[in-house]
């Protein structure tokens, strides 16, 4: 696995991305890359969890609200996961909490996608 | 050629061997300063007060050198006061020409011509600059009037006020120092002295003056008047460190051929009690005697005959005789102070007179005359020996000699003897006493440290460090993760001392407070015993110990009400018995040796220089400018912070905006070997951080130099935003090679610390 390479994971209809220990440019955008590869294959929910990362930095945030609007606007849905206190307290203070929802644990956030209604591929 | 700075005057020790008393000369100086500083406030009088033969003669006399060598704007004037000159015509004729010639001297810049005193005024008139011929002239004619006119006051006035003229036609300042003022008591001279401090000749604008003598008697002259008090400055003359008088003491052997031993130098100062004119009398009788001075014995043997029959016993006989003039006074009187000495605790004043044969109120006036001259001391009606040892030698061997009745020579072999057996004991002492006030001190610096536990428990010390060296002992206690948190001492007191054989104990109390809140509950007492034994602390002597240290806490404890707990804390030369390790373990006391409280002082200093030095704990660092090469900043500037004691959510903010600093220098360097420069400095209370690139200002965006499509004004909009949210202080700096970002952590220390 390259430096740059991230995992994912498929579940209950349902995308995982994992950015890994350094949200950075590299990542940032392989992680759009990703996002809209399942964007393609029709699967809109998707969570990013942050249980690795422990740096995030501004062209990754950049890419990241990105990342959110390119799910919003194909009408899908997009939660946070388990980000440590740093990384919450740095994605509100650049206003990201009114952007996108943020949940403690991947699971509440599968759970609020599954309650969530999403478009359908047109 | 002598040195005129160094020219010795009236001073009586060579130079270099007056030393440790720059405050107190400064202090006497001040007086000069503040009288010149505003002419319109009230003339300034200095009283040195201290204990006999503390130096306070030799301390004027230096001032006088210093001023008289100096020749700036402070003329020095000084007089000591002589039994045989206190009848007021002769005191005046005699102060106003040594005032007159001192005068004329110091225009001169002759010493020389102080000698002149003796002389007729209009001798030493003739000797005056020409510029002050005329004013001197008529102050001479004004004094020599009043001797005409048979006007003794009138004299003492003009006598006194001389200094004051002389310097007024001069545009100078006067010091006038007067020595032995305690001879005026009962004199004419008293009144007309006292009279006049109030008003008069000794309230000039330009004159301040320095009084020195008995302090006892000295007090006593001063009149109840409150505005008087408000100008009289008490400057208090300390007895000085043993390590000054044992300079003293080697330099003046050394002058004088006298071989010395550094042990007999040491016991010199500890049974002399620091005292110079004792030590220079001994130094003087080997001198003359031709011995030497290498061996206990040879000391004890020159102090005894010194004590007996030499300068040290004349000058005691001469003390005793100003108190008791009639020979059944003296009699009385070596009978009070021997009495008293036996005794070695207060003994009740009536006591002591019924035992002196003289009439009552005879005997309480001789006992009042012998405080004055502080040969006893006198308190709420109990009688103590002064704590003069060599005062105390002396009345043993006199009273031995002319009251028990053994011949002279006895009496001497006698002292001899007791000196020769004290003598160890004594050096034995001194060790205590250093070991005391190192005690002392380093409890003076209990502020809140947190320093390791093996300092406090000696068998884990024990298990960790036996056999190692020093420098590993050092690194081990910087890496030991249990601590003892010390608290801030703000008083010590000595709870006395106690001995059996081959123990002896000095207890202390430290009140203080711990967790650096000055409320009730945070109150603390330690209570310590500091003891010296030739083998390690047995379990009996331990119980001794603590019979006498329970009640002092049980005092301190119950007493405050308040007083939330003590600490024990026992300090052995030599260790502990393992049962008394363990039992002291039990009752969660802290132990340890004589070599803890080095290591202990050791830490202090190193922990208090590690504070004031971190400015100068700095790091730098070059990453080049590649991926992720910022991580590595990251990485670095988290070690730093961590081992700076910085808590966990400031960390993660330095790193992140570390992050964004070194990405905006990346985004606009010119650099051509394409690296980032970053200095990290540890301040007292912050970690800055500087990044500097070689290329454009920080935060300014240029489109051109971009090296990533990403690298949009609006993420680095987001960077700097970020540094300045995370960081306490930024700033941005234009050098003459690019630009430089400077940011500032405080030290925010977690809460429960």
């Amino acid at each position: 696995m390259s430096a740059a390479e991230i995992k994912t994971r498929l579940t209950e209809g349902a995308a995982v991305i994992y950015p890994g220990a350094y949200l950075n440019q590299l990542r940032g955008e392989r992680i759009e890359s990703v996002c809209q590869e399942f964007l393609d294959r029709g699967i809109r929910r998707i969570v990013v969890n942050f249980q690795e990362t422990e740096l995030i930095n501004s062209i990754g945030i950049s890419i990241l609200l990105g990342v959110i609007e390119s799910v919003n606007n194909a009408r899908g849905a997009l939660v946070l996961s388990n980000l440590n206190d740093s990384n919450r307290e740095l994605f509100e203070m650049l206003g990201l909490g009114s952007h996108v929802e943020m949940a403690a644990t991947e699971e509440l956030a599968l759970l609020s996608l599954s309650e969530e209604t999403v478009g359908s591929a047109t | 050629m002598t040195d005129l700075n160094q020219r010795r005057i009236l001073s009586r020790l060579f130079y270099g061997e007056f030393s440790d008393r720059e405050s107190e000369i400064e202090a006497v100086f001040d007086l000069i300063v503040r009288a010149s500083d505003d002419f319109d406030s009230p003339t300034l009088i200095g009283l040195l007060l201290g204990l006999p033969r503390v130096g306070k003669s030799e301390l004027l006399r230096n001032c006088f050198d210093r001023l008289f060598n100096e020749n700036g704007g402070a003329a020095p004037f000084f007089y000591a006061l002589r039994r045989s000159r206190l009848a007021s015509e002769e005191f005046a004729r005699d102060c106003f020409s040594q005032f007159l010639s001192q005068f004329v001297a110091f225009r001169r810049n002759d010493p020389q011509l102080i000698e002149a005193a003796d002389q007729p005024l209009s001798i030493i008139h003739r000797a005056a600059l020409p510029e002050d011929y005329s004013s001197v002239k008529q102050v001479i004619d004004s004094f020599t009037k009043a001797a005409e006119d048979n006007k003794p006051a009138m004299m003492v006035r003009l006598a006194l006020s001389a200094p004051a003229l002389f310097a007024e036609h001069a545009q100078l300042n006067a010091l006038v120092m007067m020595d032995n003022c305690e001879l005026i008591i009962g004199t004419d001279l008293d009144s007309a002295i006292s009279g006049t401090l109030g008003s008069g000749p000794m309230r000039s604008p330009r004159a301040s003056y320095a009084l020195t003598g008995l302090r006892r008697p000295l007090i006593k002259l001063i009149p109840p008047d409150q505005e008087l008090f408000s100008r009289i400055k008490v400057i208090n003359i300390e007895r000085t460190k043993d390590a000054v008088v044992e300079k003293f003491t080697r330099m003046r052997a050394e002058r004088l051929g006298v071989e010395t031993s550094d042990s007999t130098i040491e016991l010199m100062s500890q049974q002399l009690d620091c005292d110079f004119f004792y030590a220079s009398a001994i130094i003087d009788a080997a001198a003359s005697g031709g011995v030497s001075l290498k061996t206990f014995i040879e000391f004890e043997r020159v102090y005894t005959a010194e004590v007996l029959t030499g300068r040290i016993g004349h000058y005691l006989d001469a003390s005793l005789r100003e108190a008791a003039v009639l020979p059944r006074d003296g009699r009385a009187a070596l009978e009070a102070i021997a009495l008293i000495n036996e005794a070695g605790c207060p003994v009740p004043l009536d006591a002591v007179a019924e035992r002196m044969g003289i009439p009552a109120d005879q005997a309480e006036a001789l006992l009042d005359r012998l405080h004055s001259r502080e040969l006893i001391d006198v308190n709420y009606g109990f009688v103590s020996p002064s704590g003069d040892p060599v005062l105390s030698d002396y009345v043993r061997a006199r009273h031995r000699s002319e009251i028990a009745g053994a011949p002279r020579p006895i009496a001497g072999q006698e002292l001899l003897g007791e000196k020769l057996k004290h003598s160890y004991r004594l050096m034995m002492s001194r060790f205590n006493r250093g070991i005391e006030s190192q005690l002392v001190q380093l409890l003076s610096r209990f502020d809140f440290q947190s320093v390791p536990a093996s300092l406090f428990d000696q068998d884990e010390y024990e298990k960790r460090y036996r056999g190692v060296s020093r420098v590993q002992v050092r690194r081990g206690l910087d890496d030991e993760k249990d601590r003892v948190r010390l608290p801030q001492i703000v008083f010590v007191h000595d709870l006395g001392g106690g001995e059996q054989p081959g123990v002896n104990w000095r207890l202390f109390a430290a009140s203080g407070f711990e967790g650096g809140i000055y409320t009730e509950a945070n109150e603390v007492l330690w209570v310590i015993a500091l003891i010296n034994s030739k083998e390690p602390l047995d379990v009996e002597s331990l119980g001794r110990i603590d019979q006498r240290l329970e009640p002092s806490i049980r005092s301190k404890v119950g007493k405050s009400g308040v007083l939330s707990h003590a600490v024990r804390w026992y300090v052995s030369k030599e260790g502990f018995s393992a049962i008394a390790a363990e039992r002291l373990a039990n009752a969660h006391a802290y132990r340890s040796s004589y070599s803890h409280l080095d290591l202990l002082q050791d830490y202090l200093t190193r922990l208090a220089l590690s504070g004031a030095t971190r400015p100068a704990s700095e790091f730098e660092l070059v990453i080049p400018i590649e991926d992720e090469a910022e991580l590595i900043a990251a990485r670095t500037a988290e070690q730093i912070a961590r081992a700076a004691d910085f808590d966990q959510e400031s960390i993660n903010q330095i790193k992140t905006a570390l992050i964004e600093a070194c990405i905006n220098a990346a985004e606009h360097s010119d650099s051509p070997d394409r690296k980032i420069h970053q200095r990290f400095a540890i301040d007292e209370d912050k970690l800055i951080i500087t990044v500097s690139n070689r290329g454009k200002i920080f935060g300014k965006a240029n489109g051109q130099s971009a090296p990533s499509v990403r690298s949009s004004k609006n993420s680095r909009g987001r960077g700097l935003r970020i540094i300045r949210a995370l960081m306490d202080q930024v700033e941005f700096e234009r050098t003459d090679e690019g630009a430089r970002l400077v940011m500032t952590k405080y030290f925010k220390r977690p809460s429960n610390q």
